[in-house]
């Protein structure tokens, strides 16, 4: 381990340094911009390239273009910016690309609240774009995981051939502190690359794949073409409107993100959810990103009162933790808490999935945090 | 045992350096600290909060709880008013007094210390940047949380080496003004 002094967003920066991204290309916004200020020391340091482009759409196709000469790429906003790229997202979709994309969330809608926190943009990063497909949402609730889930991320980004967002928030990634990160060496050990095709030209098929399987796609420029589109395609990347295609290719690029909580990730210790004292506990709060920061301490000072209180903070929001869910919901009943920075755009998917609205909820969305006291004043109501 | 501070002023200013030091200066004698700043899209005069929360044990709410903090060091009145309702009752509040105008009422809940922090650096040092190291120097003198050798060494490491001596002055005037505030 590695212990460094720093903020999450310097954290995050690193750590795509680190897992070997050699390209970022975006457009400054608050609460994010210290992402590319930090990745243009350390991109070209290690020969890669940061470029501040003319606008957030710029950002993303520059970074898409990196990502389709087989090179690690990545861009980071906040909200504003992720509806801006909105549609260059769905070619990411689509045409099977890796980036990861980090959101740095603030309050919203529209410009919002600048330098506030939220948790708003859940929702977004579920659907950020038209169309059918199923994304990757990771959300760091550490200073620690700033670094070791920006790492998940470009792994699932290459393991999946797609888009992968890492949420952080205006909190997290602008706290100052101690983080204690893997050796280099055990994040090197863990790297994830896209597989490539090995046979001639005219058997490459990129997007001749199994059901529930990624695109292989090669780097441009070394020998291989494809045709890359946002239309519907067939195996070769060029369009089609054949409706057994156009049905396989929905179903393989929603089925393939299905498969995310299946299989092993690379980074093999990286856990979907953290549980903090359930064994026993009588009630669950369930909370993540920098809301869980509050939620620890609230968990400390119930059971300092008596109230066994436990603690369920998914890190992987999207696709979501739904078994685990599920078991919570079967075993809590009312007990459960959930808190968020929004309306309860994360309530409604543990409402989809236990399939009951009896639970309490502690929401906020006027870009000020949720102080523990706050938390435990909830649940001793609910008690 | 937890210590929770909070530095206010304007963007601009350096307090938000200043918290930075005291939360690493912390770490590096194996404590935990955390620095959680706040502000306003405002680009320079928007009001600026600053907490500092430094503890033997881990740490993982980075915010100091309202009517928790210590001490509270201020040198903007938009910014003092707004946020001193954190300072618990009989807290100490240092304010530059050119610049922040506590109420009556004020001094009744809260000890509160007049230094003329940017006068000091501006006049006696001669480079107003110093006042974040003035204030960092006045909060450490009164609340002792930190080794004062310690943080005037993580100081020096983040600023500019031209400015070493600057700023080892402006850290030395800070705990000598800081005491004779104590004496009276």
């Amino acid at each position: 381990m590695r212990e460094i002094v720093s903020t999450g967003n310097a954290l995050a920066a690193l750590a795509a340094a680190e897992a070997g991204a050699m390209f970022f290309a975006g457009y400054p916004i608050t609460p994010s911009s210290e992402i590319m200020e930090h990745s243009s020391d350390y991109l070209p340091q290690r020969g890669g390239t940061c470029i501040q482009m003319e606008d957030e759409i710029a950002g993303i196709c520059a970074a898409l273009g990196a990502s389709m000469t087989g090179v690690k790429s990545f861009t980071a906003t906040s909200g504003p910016g992720i509806s801006l790229k909105a549609e260059q997202i769905g070619l990411g979709f689509i045409a099977e690309i890796p980036l990861v994309i980090v959101n740095v969330m603030r309050g919203g809608p529209s410009t919002g609240l600048p330098t506030r926190v939220s948790q708003a943009d859940i929702g977004q990063a579920q659907y950020p774009t038209h169309g059918d497909y199923a994304s990757i949402t990771l959300c760091a609730g550490s200073l620690s995981e700033c670094y070791t889930e920006i790492v998940r991320g470009f792994n699932l980004a290459e393991k999946y051939m797609t888009p992968v967002f890492v949420l952080l928030d205006e909190t997290i990634g602008h706290m100052h502190g101690k983080a204690n990160i893997p050796s280099l060496e055990k994040i090197q050990a863990s790297i994830v690359t896209r597989a490539r095709f090995e046979g001639s030209q005219e058997d490459y098929k990129p997007y001749d794949v199994p059901m529930n399987k990624p695109a292989v796609l090669n780097p441009m420029f070394q020998g291989y073409k494809h045709h890359v589109t946002g239309l519907h395609h067939g195996v070769t990347g060029f369009p089609t409107e054949d409706a057994a295609q156009c049905e396989f290719n929905i179903e393989r690029l929603t089925g393939k993100i299905n498969q995310v909580h299946l299989e092993n990730d690379g980074l093999d210790d990286l856990p979907d959810y953290e549980e903090i004292d359930m064994e026993d506990a009588e009630v669950c709060i369930i909370a993540y990103g920098s809301i869980a920061l509050g939620a620890y301490e609230a968990v400390k000072k119930l059971r300092a009162d008596g109230i066994k209180a436990g603690l369920f903070r998914p890190i992987m929001i999207w696709p979501s933790p739904i078994n685990r869910l599920e078991e919570i919901g079967a075993r809590f009943k009312d007990k459960i808490m959930v808190t968020e920075l929004n309306m309860g755009q994360y309530s409604k998917e543990i409402e989809r999935v236990i399939k009951r609205n009896d639970f309490t909820q502690l929401l906020k969305a006027n870009g000020r945090p949720i102080a523990p006291a706050e938390m435990v004043a909830k649940v001793k109501e609910m008690m | 045992m937890r210590n929770t501070l909070r530095f206010t002023g304007v963007g601009g200013q350096g307090v938000l350096l200043a918290g930075e030091i005291m939360a690493a200066c912390k770490i590096k004698n194996k404590g935990f600290g955390l620095k959680t700043a706040t502000y306003t899209s405002q680009v320079r005069g928007g009001a600026t909060v600053v907490d500092i929360t430094l503890d033997d044990n881990e740490i993982r709410y980075p915010y100091a709880n309202e009517g928790e903090i210590d001490f509270m060091l201020s040198v903007a009145n938009v910014s003092y008013h707004q946020f001193k309702s954190g300072v618990k009752p009989g807290g100490i509040i240092v304010v530059d007094p050119n610049l922040v105008h506590p109420t009556d009422e004020d001094r009744k809940i809260w000890k509160i210390i007049e230094i003329p922090i940017i006068t000091i650096a501006k006049e006696e040092v001669g480079n107003v940047i110093t006042q974040s190291v003035v204030a960092l120097s006045i909060t450490n003198t009164m609340t002792k949380v930190l080794d004062d050798d310690s943080l005037e060494e993580v100081m020096l490491s983040k600023v500019p080496a031209k400015v070493h001596a600057a700023n080892k002055m402006a850290f030395k005037l800070g705990r000598e003004y800081a005491l004779k505030a104590m004496a009276n």
